[in-house]
């Protein structure tokens, strides 16, 4: 049981950061309807800024908040110099112009910081809490933390705040939000800023259990592809919700299915893709359309 | 004194040319009924006035040139567009709703007691401000797509076809309203509708347009009198 356990709050830890990325995912598509297949490589891509920072001596909070902020201005200019031209073209334009960000980002990526890996810095510290027989890491509690906040301050902005009001509009009808008087063009850029400091950091908290390369996050955003179809990819809450049954799956089934063991464990968001989308293709959370003509 | 002034106004889809020339006035506090048949252009007008197309001519509101401004400038310049098909905000309360109306304008007391307002108009959205509005009827939605267009405080309202799809006695509730808020927010109404009986009812001038040109305009009883109106809109002969 106390093994059990023990998988289990491991789960929940790699879940967070499934959970982090999944919500970059679903913010960029309630707003604009793009799958932005380049999320893991901008997370990527900011995770080497924070590296750089705290190379150049920065400590490492300090350095995570000007990532954050950097990443938002950057997710900003795309929006507006990349996304923008293509705004409202067919969807698989969008696909490839997305694809086509990814391949950039990753090759810029190996261009300044080179291919081979590097050390990342991890924030929390390294000892553990024993608790009933299990022993929780406290890195997986602090992971579980930063969600924990990143999550609640997203939610206080839609909720509570006259521009979340506003871009919740956008999201729901465009065409209003502009009758209103609401600026749709930079309401996008803003869910664009948004998405990639959330992914930052998801970026940030998986590079210490990984190791910092260009090609890093391309597991990480299959498990978050996996999170966001299985909470519904118009559901903030189902990212998250998703992204940690993702997380939890993976390592039980990583742990207790024989077969599977470490080396197929991958294959477990693909199954839980291909499943949702047979079964219940909105996700679980996703929007049961209410409307009455 | 005039208020909307319309000067010439070209403006269509692509290369299709719907409207050629349209020019009209409306006083500052009075209901205009633009009449016609289905594809005149009512809605491109009103598409136009409210910047949603692109448009060529001139438009302007109490002095001020609205022309070739994109919605969301016009939407802070006063001018407030409730859409065909009435632009609810579906996943979103009710409320949510009504306070996007308000978007352009600063949180404070005055907005509330607007709020308040917009329920004695119509209470019925006061009993359901935490509903998503996407579950209301048309009628309740429709109440609610002027109710948001009265939180900005519009200096010009263009109603496009609010009778759309509701029951008789529920368009003539809303018409009574709409004269309602006219008279007491001296709000000037542009009104495309239909149903001519209940447009030139509640309106002191009226235009009707065909294949996107101003054939007819006059005074409510001018046109509700003339012949061919009657005919082709009313439904009977003088």
């Amino acid at each position: 049981m106390a093994g059990f356990l023990q998988q289990l709050v491991q789960g929940l830890g790699a879940g967070a950061v499934y959970a982090s990325l999944a919500l970059a995912l679903v913010l960029i598509y309630q707003f604009t309807g793009i799958v932005n297949f380049a999320q893991g490589e901008l997370a990527m891509f900011s995770t080497y800024i924070a590296w750089q920072l705290t190379a150049a001596g920065l400590p490492f909070w300090p350095a995570l908040v000007l990532t954050l902020a950097v990443s938002f201005a950057g997710g900003m200019l795309i929006e507006r110099v990349i996304i923008r031209p293509v705004e409202g073209a067919p969807e698989l334009t969008l696909v490839i112009v997305t694809v086509g960000l990814f391949i950039f980002v990753n090759a810029a990526a190996g261009w300044i910081w080179t291919f081979l890996i590097k050390d990342f810095p991890n924030p929390f510290p390294a000892g553990a809490l024993e608790a009933g027989g299990i022993s929780i890491g406290l890195s997986t509690l602090g992971v579980l933390a930063v969600v924990g906040v990143v999550m609640g301050l997203l939610y206080l902005l839609f909720r509570h705040t006259k521009i979340g009001l506003g871009m919740r509009a956008v999201a729901a009808n465009p065409e209003s939000a502009r009758l209103v008087g609401i600026r749709v063009g930079w309401t996008l850029a803003l869910g664009w800023g948004l998405a990639s400091t959330v992914g930052a950091v998801s970026g940030v908290l998986v590079a210490p259990l990984l190791f910092l390369e260009p090609n890093m996050m391309g597991g990480v955003l299959i498990y978050a592809f996996a999170a966001a179809t299985l909470g519904g990819f118009d559901s903030p809450v189902g990212a998250v919700v998703g992204g940690l049954i993702v997380g939890v799956a993976e390592t039980l089934a990583g742990a207790y299915v024989g077969f599977i063991g470490s080396d197929l464990k991958v294959g477990v968001p693909l199954v839980i893709i291909l499943g949702v989308l047979l079964l219940r293709p909105q996700g679980l959370f996703g929007r049961a359309v209410v409307e009455r003509a | 004194m005039t208020h909307l002034v319309v000067k010439d106004l070209t403006a269509g889809y692509g290369d299709a040319r719907v409207l050629h020339g349209v020019g009209l006035t409306v006083g500052e506090g009075e209901i205009c009924a633009i009449l016609g048949p289905n594809g005149a252009g009512k809605t491109t007008l009103l598409r136009a006035l409210s910047g949603m197309i692109r448009a060529r001519g001139t438009v302007t509101l109490g002095g001020a040139d609205l022309t070739g401004h994109p919605p969301d400038t016009l939407a802070r310049q006063g001018v407030a567009h409730v859409p065909e098909g009435r632009g609810t905000f579906m996943p979103l309360t009710v409320e949510e709703n009504l306070r996007l109306g308000a978007y352009v304008r600063r949180r404070g007391p005055e907005l509330e007691a607007d709020l308040d307002r917009i329920h004695g108009y119509f209470p019925v959205l006061k009993t359901r401000l935490k509903q998503a509005a996407g579950s209301l009827s048309g009628g309740e939605q429709q109440m609610l797509a002027i109710g948001r267009a009265l939180m900005s405080r519009p200096r010009l309202l263009l109603l496009d076809e609010p009778s759309l799809g509701l029951a008789p006695l529920v368009t003539r509730e809303l018409f009574r309203i709409v004269q309602a808020i006219n008279a007491e927010e001296r709000t000037t109404v542009v009104v495309v509708e239909q149903n001519a009986h209940l447009a030139l009812g509640i309106a002191q001038q009226a235009h009707v347009l065909e294949t996107g040109r101003i054939v007819l305009s006059g005074t409510a009883e001018e046109i509700r009198a003339d012949e061919q109106v009657a005919q082709s809109y009313l439904g009977y002969r003088v």
